[in-house]
Order: C-alpha cells, then structure tokens, then sequence
C-alpha cells in the first residue's frame, strides 16, 4: 500500500501492521497486512463458511497442518471469550480474513481476536480477497500454501511451498493428542456458557475418550449427557482401556489423512464388540478404518455449518456443522443385504441414492457384520453416518457438539447414552425435541416469580 | 414427501393496495408463488384489489379477480371458483385476516376449502398476544413481562407495577399500527385510549420497556415432515424501540457470539413447532440485553413477511417460492436450491457479504407529525445493498435513499429536521435523519462511547462508522491529483462514493471518475450464491466491490438491454414503476435480448433474480449505473420507465456515451423545460394555463398579478408534487413563499393559472415516431386541483363527450409526435368551459400504466419496451384504440394519514397517497363503489352523515345532500350548512363546532354516531375546525370525503349498490392482447 493510504489506514481502528503474504503452490499470490502474530507458516489451505464461530473454528485440533480461511469477510466482530475456544493450544497453521475487527463489541468478550491470535503465534492475514480464493480452491481443489510476513518475495515462497510436505499420509493426530490420560467432569464446564445452558446432568456412565485431537465441546458435550469423561492418548492400547471397564468408549475427532492414524484404529478393531463405541468425524473414520473401508480425500473438504444430512432412519434432515476433507467410502466397506436395503442389490455411488428413498441400506462387513448407512450428505451424496447392526457402536463424519454451528445433531449425544443402556433403537429420536435439550433460554414468569420469592 | 394430488384449484389472496408496513413485497412472494404453484399444475385464483402488482397480470394466475379484498367478496369468488385449498400466508397481514375471518365465519367449511400453510389455530398462536405468551412459557422462552388493559384504568394498574416505560401494542393492528413508548401518565393514557380503538379486540398490550436493546430477526422456514432451517439472520442498527421496518438492519447479525446464536436458532425453531406453521416461512424477532445476554421473544409472524422479501434479496434463498411449494405437500430436501440447481433448499444459506437495509421515510410530506421513530412503522420504503464489509454496504445504501445524500454525510447536503432542535437532541432522538447526524456527531469528535451512551446503538457498528468518518476527513480539502490508487481503493472499500470524494476534493464528480479510473481503480462484481462460494453457482446475482481483480461478470454475446429500475418507494413513485421496469424486461426477454436490471429495491419484483437474465443490485446513482455499463456493455439502456430515478440520469449517461433507448434525453428536456414546451404548444396550436415563473417574492406577487387568481405555485425541483400548492390571493401566495418554498434567483418558482372546478384527464399512449397509440383516457373524479396521485380516476370517461375525448387523442398524437417520444407518454389535461387545456406531458411512464393496462386488456409497457427497441406499432396488431368497452373500471388512492397524527387530510397539489386499488363493474358508480370498500370504507345502511362545507360549496351540496337523505340516512350539519340545506328544503340536526363547545361534532365522531362525513376545506384555513375534524376521522376510521365530486360520486354509487348486489369479475373474462 502506498504511504498515504497507510496513513490514513492508521487512522482508523486498524493499526499499523506489515504486509503479508500467501502463496499457492500452484503459484496463485494473494497480498494483505498481517492481522495476528508475525512469522512463516505452512499448511494445506482450505476454507470454512460458517457466519459466526470464528473462534470455535480456529481452535480446534483438527485444522492442525492447515492454513484456513473465512468466507465471512469480517471476523473478529465479537472479539473474543477464551472459554469458547476448542482446544488449549492452537493447531492450525494460519488464518485468512478479508477485514479483521480490532474493535470488538460483546458483552462476553474479554480481548480482541488480534490480541488473541498473536498471543497464540498464529500468523494471520486481512485484506485477501477471500471470496476468489475460496473460488480458486473449489476449482482447484485443496493445495499447499504458505502464509509469511516475513518473506514477501512471491518467487522464494513459491519454492518453499513445493518443497513443504504434503497433509497427505502425514500423521497430525499424535501432534495435537494429549500427552497422558486425564479427567473431564462438570467442573470443566465453562462459567461464561451458564447464561444459556442447563446444569448437566448427573454423571452415570463412565466414558473413556481417545483423543486424536478432541475439541473441548466435544468432552462438554458428554459431560451434559451424563457422561463421566477420562481422555487418554490416541495411540492408548485397547487391552489398557478395557481394563478400565468404561460404559463406553468415545473416539474423537481429529485432524489431517486417517490412514496415517493406524495406531488408533487397530486399537478400534479390539475395542468393537467389547464396548459401547461412538466415533465423531475422525472417531468415525477409524471405525471406517478399523471395518477395512477406502477412504477418499475430498476435492475442498467440508468444512462449514450449514451441511444437510439426512437421518434415513427418521427421513428428517440435521443442518450440520462440519470439518473434514477425507471421508469414508460406504460401497467399500462390503456387498448390500438385499433384503435389508429395500431389495437393492447394486452400490450407488452417490448415497443421495438412498435419500431420495429414504431406505437405510445395510451392507455384510467381513470384519463387524452388517453395517448400516445412517447418514447422507444431500449437497455431495458422501457418508455421514454408519451403525454397525451386529456390535454396539455407531459414528458420524459431522459434529453433534457444533461449535460451531447448528445443534440439530445433539440428539446423537443422548443416542450414545441409549446404547451403553442397551438401548436397541437408540438412534430413533425426535430431533426437534432434542434439540432443545440443555438450552436456557431464560426465566419464564413462573420461575422468575419463584427466584424473586424465595 | 410428492406434492399433493388432491388439491387441484388453489386460492391465493394478495395483500391489496401499498400502504405503510405493506408494500411491494407481498406482490414479490404473491407473484412467486402464483409461478411455482401454476408450473406444479395447479389451477391458480388469485383475488387482489391492486392493479399495479405483477401478481395480478392476467397470465399469472388462472382467474384474477382484481376485487375488495373483504370477507364478502373473498366469498363470491370462492363461490364461483370453488378451490380446494386457501393459501393465506402470502398476502402480508390482509391475507391472513381475511382467511381468519374467513375461517371463523364458516364460510372455509361451508365451501370445503382447506388452509394449507399455516392453520386457523397457529395463526391465532402467533398473533394472539396471550396465547403466544402461553406458547412461550411452555418452552420456557422468555417474552416481556406484561399484561393486558382493556380500558386506560387497566393499563395505569399494570404500569405501575411495571414501573416506566411501558411499551404499548395494540392486538391485531397492522404493522404495529397504534403502538408506541409511553415514558409517563400522560403518554400512557393517550397511547392506550387510541390504541384500544384501532385494536379489533379492543385490547392493548402493556410491557416491561426493553428500550435500548439489541433487536434481531430470524427468517425461519420448516416443512411438514418438521425439518427447519433459518434463511437469515437480522441485527437491527437502531436498537429495541423503533420498530424493524423502520430501523436500519444488518444481515446477517454481527456481533453474536455462536452459542449467542445458536441458542437464538433452536429457539426460533422451537417456536414454530410450538406455534403450529405446519409448513412455509416465518419470522421471529428478538431482543437481547446488550449487558449481560438475556434473550426475550418480542413476536413472530406466521407468514411470509416484509423481512423474508428482504431476507431473500439479502442470501439469494426464494423464500415465498419455498414456502408455496411446501404449502402443497413438498419437503425441503425435496426442493432444489433455484441458485446453484445442484444442491438442495434444506440447508442454511452463506454468505460472504453483507448486507444493509435502509428505510425511506416521507416525513416531509406530513408536515406537522412528529418524526420520531418508534413502535409504529412510519417508512414508506426502502432500501438495500450489498457490500464485502458493513462499510461498504452502509455507503451504497445511503447513496440510494434517493434523498440528495451521496454516502454516510461528507456530500455537502445540509442536515434535515427541526431547525429549533439542539444538535445533542438531533443526535439521541431516532428520526430519518438521525444516521446522518451521526456522521456529523463523529466528524465533531463525539467518541464512539458518547454515542453509544447517546443512542444504544451498538459500538461495533459506531467504530465501523467512525472508521468511514476518519477516510472521510482524511481526504477533505486533499487536491484530487494528490490521491493515489491505494488511497482512492481505500476510500472505496470504507463506501465512499465518487460525489463524495468528489466534495471532499472540491472537484466534481466526472473529475473524480476519469482520475480513478486513469489509475486503474475500477470495481469487481461478485455473485450471491448463497453459499459463499461454496459450489458453482447458475444465477447471474451481482454487486459491486472493491475487492481485488477477480471479477465474475463478461457481457454475454447476445443483443443486451439494460433496465434501470425505480429505487426505492417513496409517495409519489411506487410500485407503479417497477411494474413497468418488470414488464420491458419480460417483453425484451421474449424478443431475444439479454435483460440486466438494475435496481436497489429489495421489496420489488424486479429485483427477483429470476426476473431478468442479470440482476445487479447497485444504488441509481450515475457512478454506480456507469460502473456496470462499462462492463456489460449494453446496446441500450431503458431510463424511461422507473419514474424519475432514471431519468435523471438520462442526461449524464448520454453524455457518457451510453445509448439510450426509445425517448432520448432531448426529447425529454423539451418537455420538461416549461419555455421550451410552451413554444411547442404555441406552435401546435394547444391551450394550456397560463404561466409564469418569479426569481424573487416581489417578482413572484408581479407575476401573480398578471395571469390572475387562483394561482397552482410550485419550486422548480418537483418530485410528486412536493411543495405545491394551490393560492387564492396575494396573502396567501406570500404566506406561501414564506413557509414552503425557498426562493431565489436559484430556485425560482413556477405559477400557473389554477383553473378552478376543472375537469382533469390523464391520456397515457405509446409513440413510435410515426404513429401514436393511446393507451387509456382516465377522467378524475376530483377536479383540477388535486395530485393526479391522489385522484381517483375512471375509464373510459363517464362523463366526456365523445367530442372531447376525440379532441385530447388528437392533441396528445400531435404532441407525443411533435416532442419525438419513442415509447411511453403521459399527459395531463384540465377541461373547463369545453376547452382542453394541458398542464404537462412526460415522454415517459406513468404511474397510471399499470392500472391503463388492466384496465383495457393491452399491456402498454410491453408494446412501450417493444417501440423502444424497434419496433412498429403497426406489426403488432395491437386492438383498435377507439374500441368502445363494456365495462368501467376505477381507480382509487390510498391515503396513509393514520400513521402521522397531526397531519392534514385534505387532498391538493403535493401527492400523499401510497397506494391504489382498482374496482371493476359495469357501470361507473359500481365500479367506484367497489374501490371504496377496497380502501377500507364500510359505511352502514343507515345513520347520521355529517356534512360541513365551505362557503363557495354550500350551494353545490344540495342535490348531495338530497340524495343522501333519500337513501335514508340523518344529515347533521353544522350551522352554515345546515342553514344552507334548511334553505333547500332539506331536514338536518345542527351541531356544534369543536370551539362552541360540548357536545359538539368531535365528540359524535369519537361516540361512533357519525357513518359518514362530508367536509370541504376553507381555502387556505387548514388550521381551524376543519383541520379537527378530519383528523377525528381518520383517528376513528369514519369515512369522509373533502371534495364534492367524491361525495357526489360516493351517493350515486350507493344508491345503486342499494338497487343490485356487485357481482365479481375475473380479468381473463375480459377482453386481454397478449402482447
């Protein structure tokens, strides 16, 4: 920019910062001014579209390796509460705004997302035209780049980035997996959600958690259940966890290619038949794994809160929130049963097959038995959701505890806590019902009269 | 789930003549839904007595019935069509009233007509403020503490309990109408006393003040399988207090944090289960403590509402269409999102832009009403635009407003209001002009918290404008050459507007234009896709940016006509236009050209986006119109059918090169210039008034002397006849410059020979340089004197001789010839003494087309489009324009004087009407009769009609009068009159004036005793018991008439509705060309 356009930046809320830039591996340069910490990152850039939760999508675990950007041009709008944030430590790479808010205004916001993100290190760019970016990606498909406010020479970046390692086969769960087992109850829900959020209910069964990079509302999202929550590394052996005697067990989400995850999803293997077992996104994915199924990388990933999925169990459809760029492969996990896919025999690759009948196939595993398609992504037609119909365990490729985005899935939650009761249809639930479940919206008269009274 | 086969015929009942707090939206989704429903296969009946609506063309629907949209005649055309099925959320709050009457009465039942949409019961969940309530307790959502009065006793009891202020909402009033703050005892006791009258029940909600709170909305959509979504999401810049429609909103909410937010979601989709919308859109407000989050429910609407029509500009998500095709039995995973035709409509739009509605408010033709913004909605239209950031967007929305501001303040333009009122007053009290005091609030150096303290409105929207003012200052009194291209795209992306700049550098506006673009600084165009980019997307749905390189836009390779639109409604230019904007579009379409629009109107047709082939929605300003020229290219482009937002762009863009179809600029300015248009008459032959025009008052009185008394007076800049009016001597014509016109050798004024009890016409035809059709011969049935707006109007003329309609074709042929019009004209003519005289032609369309055009069966904007791009009107075997009809059809204007107590009734030459109904029949009385009850007026068989007129009147009102009292009502009369009356022999009860104390007129009026009332004003004493009394009608919802060709029009139409029942029409029963 030029010195007086600066000036006159400087003026406004915006301070002074040094320009940034980020370079596409395939040679594509966006310039802006760094709005976070100062530094080099690389990572595989992608984008998330949701209008709101901008600190919910920036920590959690499973952007680790990635370099995100918002399609919501201005973000930083409510600042920032810590208790919202999904992990303690920042994973991701990198972030990419078109105008970042240094003046924020919320009654629940204690510093700005700029002081935040720059207290954290993460390096962070304003003034990318974020809407070409996120059409170049759609076109492109997901790639390398590397975001540097240091070095601002196009040619020497895009060296750097053909050289940086490729998301694929790496191994990114082990990076941001806790480093011992560790106890999550209802003291660790946040103070500053009380507003408009129920007490949770009384802790009745005991969960063990691997954690591949667990977001926190996840682990918040048991607790309200009435789940009694120990996290343990990923890679913690299944004999060590059986010992325990858990209710149930929980797989995480997690970031980056699940086929480099091996270490947790033999464990899964041993794990199925043993124990209750419910598997969120990455979770779901090892079980995937763990049944022998192809997992394919998705062209731009899915990564937003406004995702239709339809239950074809119910035949009702959940707006979701999600986060992954590989998925699951349904036709690979085995044949179709005939007889309990509404008599069709041949796989169609688009599942949106099965929606458009509202038939939930099953499928004979070789590994766990039959296998049923639970959940289809209606925008693309992926695998959202599989229930294994011969062991207790079930898993989603979508986020039941948002943050962010919409709660519609929350009753997947309580279907968790249906099978460790042994509860056989534990996944037919009145979403709308439970949907409502754990909010606060407030005081009625009623209940107001009564406070005032007593 | 599959559509419904039982079903076959549908009725869809609109929502009747633009008035405040229903508008142009309602024929948005009304249109929407007639097309999805019509392609589903069903057999459409649309009743709506607005002739200027899109909905109501003949191809639209299977049967139009252009007729009251009342219980009783909802019923004769349900009698005659039959239908299965009744869809009522469509029509804004007329609909749904009229189905719950409807429904009540049993005539649903009687003719086995189901409600699909939305139930009987959840329409009376949703807008019974108790049975809400009750809604709510049960989910445990909060609502405002309150309670209900029926008299003003109970509203004193449950204030003090709740301590002031209290909000008060009268029940069952359309868009709050009636509603309002009241700070003390005196407030609350006028608010509840009027509000109990206007509530049907009689009822008034009193509440806890939540004052200052943020406001938002959520645009909800659920099908009958129980699968929700939320389309949008609303923040309002003004916080709780002024009602939504008048607020400035900001889509979607800034400043909620997700579980904030979320918590909102589920709720609202609690609400709609709970409230019963089995299927369709709906809309729930909020308000939430900006202090601590608590979240309290203020209402939702169980239909499709002013936001959806905005909330569908705003994310490109068609929400009317939506909820008609799950009215019939689809899901929402079943339905194709119309904008990337890949993925489904169940999902929640994206965007990646934001979006700022601003409204249009009309303060300054009702001038003595309090402009405080509040509970009650007062704007009359209203804007939106698009920009990657809320600053952006702030400034785009402001420069369309159409009222002389160019961005957020830095465009010379004075501020607005009350002179007398301090600046902090200007600053803290909501009024229309309040954002712009704003900006001055923050170039003073006001700190964003001593606003925030001031006005409640939330720091991150002050900041954000804070940061506009700050580039603002910065480029004041900078030289133009010393801005470079970083600074300029700075400048463009905090929203300002090349004027702006252009007033800042004290240069000019083309200046600005030519040194930006030499340094490359030129706009993208980005696409609403509702998905933020997401998927590909195959709607051409543009803005403007100034965002990097990557634009989305190319000219495409056919012939393109581009069509600038009409901005936002404002008195004076309404719906009319758009209407004929969405017609050149149609017709162009069909004859093979590529149609861009462009338009900043979210309530209108035209800004559907599949209205046209492209739809830019950019402000009508000349940067912004230049700015799309010069990337698509047009081969032309149409100015002369959105009234006069277009059209004064004419002359700039021909200037620039850009070629304008049909009626060139020239051609305009001939007939716009008074001399120029003068000599054309002189040299044709024609008569006109005579006229003359002052630079100074001395000049003025000169002038007024030598053409002679009454005197038509108006400014040289008129917009709807603002600031005109009619003088009766030299006093008057001084009191007048005093008070309404500013004159200087600037501003000189215009003084025409007012010809008194004249007759006036209104002639709209089509011209295409060879050969002139005429459209339509309206005569009024106010006389000259009158806005032609506000006129009620009938054709073919009732009372011309044939002698003299030959006479005005033959004089607007010559004239549409002589002053080279291709396209539309309009003139207005004044006949007095068989003497034709005209007062004005405009080459251009006119308010009246649409309504010309229902009436006669000739769609006269798309012949008028056609003509424009080349064609003859000789090709198209048009009907013969001298053909005789066999059916009179009427047009009546809607006054909104309800909604701005304190402002005086009385029609003269300033428009004040919103909106227009049409009434169709076999001869004029009934057809006349059948716009009244449209309008609203119900007078009862029998009862007291009070009659009160001026002196020059009191002979003319005998055979009135004496009809009335025929049709056996009571006359009751003042003293003047009735002396007047008793002279001719006429029975009557003399009653007191207001100032001779009780029991005087005023208080019959407010007892209900008067059914009727006929009052005539007294020259220029619009300040006496007139003034009262007129107002005391209007309060009281008394049907009255202030002209003697009203009243007389009125008793001849209800002696014959006395003599035969109205029968109902459709339009396709009448003759129709389809063009």
């Amino acid at each position: 920019m030029s010195e007086l356009s600066e000036s006159i930046l400087e003026r406004t809320s915006k301070p002074k910062r040094e320009p940034a830039l980020l370079v596409l591996e395939d040679g594509t340069v966006f310039r802006g001014r760094a709005c976070g910490a100062s530094g080099e990152v690389f990572g595989e850039a992608c984008f998330n579209t949701s209008l709101e939760g901008y600190l919910e999508v920036l920590t959690d675990p499973s952007y680790a390796g990635q370099i995100i950007t918002m399609t919501y041009p201005q973000i930083g709008n409510y600042g920032v509460n810590p208790e919202d944030a999904q992990a303690k430590k920042l994973a991701l790479r990198g972030l990419v705004v078109r105008d970042m808010c240094y003046t924020p205004s919320n009654w629940r916001s204690t510093e700005t997302l700029p002081e935040y993100l720059t207290r954290n290190g993460v390096v962070a760019v304003e003034g990318v035209d974020t809407r070409a970016l996120v059409r170049h990606i759609r076109s492109a498909g997901a790639m390398r780049a590397v975001l540097s406010t240091i070095d601002l020479d196009e040619k020497s970046l895009l060296a750097k980035v053909k050289a940086s390692p490729s998301i694929v086969g790496q191994n990114l769960a082990e990076t941001v997996s806790c480093m011992a087992p560790y106890h999550f109850d209802a003291s660790e829900l946040p103070a500053s959600k009380v507003f408009a959020l129920e007490p949770p209910a009384a802790p009745e069964h005991k969960v063990i958690a691997y954690d591949c990079g667990v977001k926190r509302s996840i682990l918040e999202g048991l607790v309200r259940a009435g789940c009694d929550v120990t996290v343990v590394p990923w890679d913690t052996p299944a004999e060590r966890v059986l010992a325990e005697h858990p209710d149930g067990v929980f797989l995480s989400n997690g970031p980056g290619d699940p086929e480099a995850v091996a270490a947790t999803y033999e464990q899964v293997g041993k794990l199925i038949g043993n124990v209750p077992v419910f598997g969120i996104c990455l979770g779901h994915q090892m079980i995937s794994c763990a049944a022998g199924a192809d997992i394919e990388k998705l062209k731009f990933g899915h990564r937003g809160g406004n995702h239709p999925v339809m239950n074809l169990l119910t035949g009702r459809v959940e707006i979701t929130a999600q986060n992954h760029g590989f998925g699951c492969v349904f036709e690979s996990l085995g044949p179709l049963v005939p007889e309990l896919s509404g008599g069709v025999t041949e796989h169609a690759h688009d599942l949106r097959f099965w929606a458009e009948r509202k038939i939930a196939p099953v499928v004979d595993n070789k590994r766990f038995g039959k296998i049923r398609l639970t959940h289809v992504n209606l925008n693309d037609g992926t695998c959202e959701g599989i229930a294994l119909l011969d062991e207790p365990a079930f898993s989603v490729q979508y986020h039941p505890e948002a943050s962010p985005g919409p709660t519609d899935a929350h009753y997947l939650f309580t279907a968790f806590v249906r099978l460790m009761d042994g509860d056989e249809s534990y996944l037919d639930i009145d979403i709308a019902r439970d949907r409502l479940a754990g909010w606060s919206f407030g005081r009625t008269p009623a209940e107001e009269k009564e406070a005032v009274n007593a | 789930m599959p559509k419904r086969e039982d079903l076959h015929t549908i009725l869809i009942i609109g929502s009747g003549p633009i008035v405040i707090g229903q508008a142009c939206e309602f024929d948005y989704s009304g249109a929407q839904a007639c097309k999805v429903l019509k392609q589903e296969g069903y057999r459409i009946v649309l009743v709506n007595s607005n002739p200027a609506t899109i909905m109501t063309d003949p191809g639209l629907a299977d049967r139009t019935y252009v007729e009251p949209i009342t219980p009783e005649f909802v019923e004769k055309v349900i009698a005659r069509e039959k239908p299965d099925a009744l869809l009522p959320t469509l029509g804004g709050q007329t609909a749904l009233n009229t189905a719950v009457e409807l429904a009540e009465s049993g005539v649903l039942d009687k003719y086995g007509v189901e409600m699909i949409g939305c139930d009987l019961a959840a329409i009376q969940r949703g807008e019974d403020r108790k049975l809400f309530n009750e809604c709510m307790e049960d989910l445990g959502i909060e609502t405002a503490r309150s309670g209900y009065a029926y008299s003003v006793e109970d509203a004193e009891g449950i204030a003090d309990e709740l301590g002031y202020p209290v909000v008060l909402r009268p029940s069952y009033t359309l868009g709050g109408a009636g509603g309002g703050i009241a700070h003390d005892h005196d407030e609350l006791v006028r608010i509840v006393s009027q509000g109990i009258e206007l509530s049907p029940a009689g009822e008034v909600l009193v509440e806890e003040s939540i004052e200052g709170w943020k406001e938002y909305e959520m645009e909800v959509m659920r099908d009958r399988a129980g699968n929700g979504i939320i389309v949008c999401s609303i923040e309002n810049l003004d916080p709780m207090g002024v009602h939504t429609g008048d607020s400035i909103t900001v889509a979607p909410a800034q400043t909620l944090s997700d579980v904030e937010y979320q918590r909102m979601r589920v709720a609202s989709l609690a609400v709609l289960e709970k409230v019963g919308v089995e299927t369709g859109g709906s809309n729930v407000q909020f308000a939430v403590n900006p202090v601590n989050g608590r979240m309290v429910i203020i209402e939702m609407n169980p239909r499709v509402s002013r936001s959806s029509a905005l909330a569908s500009k705003a994310t490109g998500f068609p929400i009317a269409k939506a909820a008609a095709r799950l009215a019939v039995g689809y899901t929402l995973d079943e339905i194709v999102n119309d904008i990337t035709k890949k993925t489904p409509a169940c999902f929640e739009p994206t965007i990646d832009y934001c979006v700022v509605k601003v409204p249009r408010f009309a303060f300054e033709k009702f001038k003595d009403t309090d402009d405080t913004l509040s509970t009650r909605m007062k704007a009359v239209g209203e804007v939106m635009a698009i920009g990657r950031t809320f600053e952006e967007a702030l400034g785009k929305a402001l420069r369309s407003l159409e009222d002389g501001h160019a961005g957020f303040g830095a465009d010379g333009k004075a501020l607005g209001g009350r002179v007398e009122e301090s600046f902090e007053s200007h600053v803290s009290r909501p009024t229309a002009e309040r954002i712009f005091y704003l900006a001055e609030a923050l170039r003073r150096g006001w700190s964003v918290e001593r606003i925030h303290e001031a006005t409640g409105i939330d720091p991150f929207f002050l900041t954000r404008m804070a940061d506009i003012v700050t580039v603002e200052e910065a480029l004041r009194n900078m030289p133009l050459d010393g801005i470079d291209a970083d600074t300029f795209r700075l400048a463009k992306r905090y929203g300002l507007s090349d004027v702006q700049i252009a007033y800042l550098t004290n240069t000019s506006e083309l200046m600005v234009r030519t040194c930006r673009k030499a340094l490359g600084v030129v706009p993208t165009f980005k696409t609403v896709d509702t998905c933020a980019g997401e998927f590909e997307s195959e709607t051409a749905y543009h803005y403007k940016t100034y965002d990097a390189e990557a634009t989305e836009v190319a000219p495409g390779d056919r012939k393109r006509v581009m069509i600038l639109g009409a901005g936002p409604n404002r008195i004076g230019q309404g719906i009319e236009f758009d209407y004929c904007c969405v017609h050149a579009s149609y017709a162009l379409s069909a004859e093979g050209y590529e149609t861009i629009m462009v338009n900043c109107n979210p309530e209108t047709v035209s800004t559907d986006y599949d209205t046209s082939d492209k739809l830019y929605f950019e402000p009508l300003t000349y940067e912004d119109v230049m700015d799309i020229v010069d990337v698509e290219k047009p081969d032309g482009v149409i100015v002369t059918l959105g009234g006069q937002t277009p059209l004064k762009l004419a002359g700039a863009l021909a200037k620039a090169g850009v070629p304008i179809m049909g009626t060139q600029p020239e051609s305009i300015d001939l007939a716009e210039d008074r001399d120029r248009f003068s000599d054309i008459m002189d040299e044709l032959g024609i008569a006109y008034p005579a006229a003359g025009m002052a630079h100074t008052a001395d000049e003025a009185v000169e002038v007024a002397h030598r053409i002679g008394y009454p005197l038509l007076v108006r400014p040289s800049y008129v917009l709807g006849g603002r600031g005109m009016a009619v003088v009766y001597d030299a006093d008057h014509l001084k009191r007048y410059m005093a008070a309404a016109a500013k004159i200087s050798p600037d501003h000189p004024i215009y003084l025409d020979r007012f010809l008194e009890s004249a007759v006036e016409v209104d002639l709209d035809a089509v011209c295409d340089g060879d050969e002139v059709y005429i459209g339509d011969v309206l005569e009024h049935i106010e006389e000259a004197g009158i806005h032609s707006g506000d006129s009620a109007c009938c054709t073919p003329p009732f009372s011309l001789s044939n002698a003299i309609v030959d006479q005005l074709r033959d004089t607007a042929t010559r004239l549409a010839l002589r002053l080279g019009t291709v396209g539309l004209i309009n003139i207005q003519f004044a006949v007095k003494d068989q003497t034709v005289y005209v007062i004005e032609a405009n080459p251009r369309a006119s308010r009246t087309v649409p309504f010309g055009s229902k009436a006669t069966g000739v769609p006269l904007a798309k012949v008028a489009s056609r003509v424009m791009a080349g064609e003859k009107l000789a090709d198209m075997g048009l009907p013969s324009d001298r053909r005789a009809f066999d059916h009179f059809s009427v047009k009546e204007a809607v006054m909104p004087f309800g909604r701005f107590p304190g402002s005086d009734v009385v029609l003269g030459p300033e428009m004040k009407s919103t909106g227009e109904v049409m009434g169709i029949a076999d001869s004029f009385p009934a057809a006349y009769y059948k716009t009244q009850l449209a309008v609203g007026y119900d007078i009862p068989d029998a009862g007291n009609v009070f009659i009160s007129v001026a002196d020059r009147d009191k002979r003319s009102i005998v055979p009135i009068a004496r009809d009335i009292a025929r049709l056996g009502y009571q006359l009751v009369a003042t003293a003047g009159t009735a002396r007047a009356l008793k002279a001719a022999g006429l029975s009557c009860t003399v009653v007191k004036k207001i100032h001779e104390g009780s029991p005087n007129i005023n208080e019959d009026i407010a007892d209900g005793k008067i059914v009727f009332m006929i009052n005539t004003p007294f020259g220029h004493e619009t300040r006496g018991d007139g003034y009262e009394l007129r107002s005391a009608a209007v309060r009281h919802g008394v049907p009255y008439a202030t002209t003697l060709s009203a009243a007389q029009a009125l008793a001849t139409a209800m002696e014959v509705v006395r003599q035969r029942t109205l029968d109902v029409i459709a339009l396709q029963d009448l003759p129709q060309w389809g063009i």
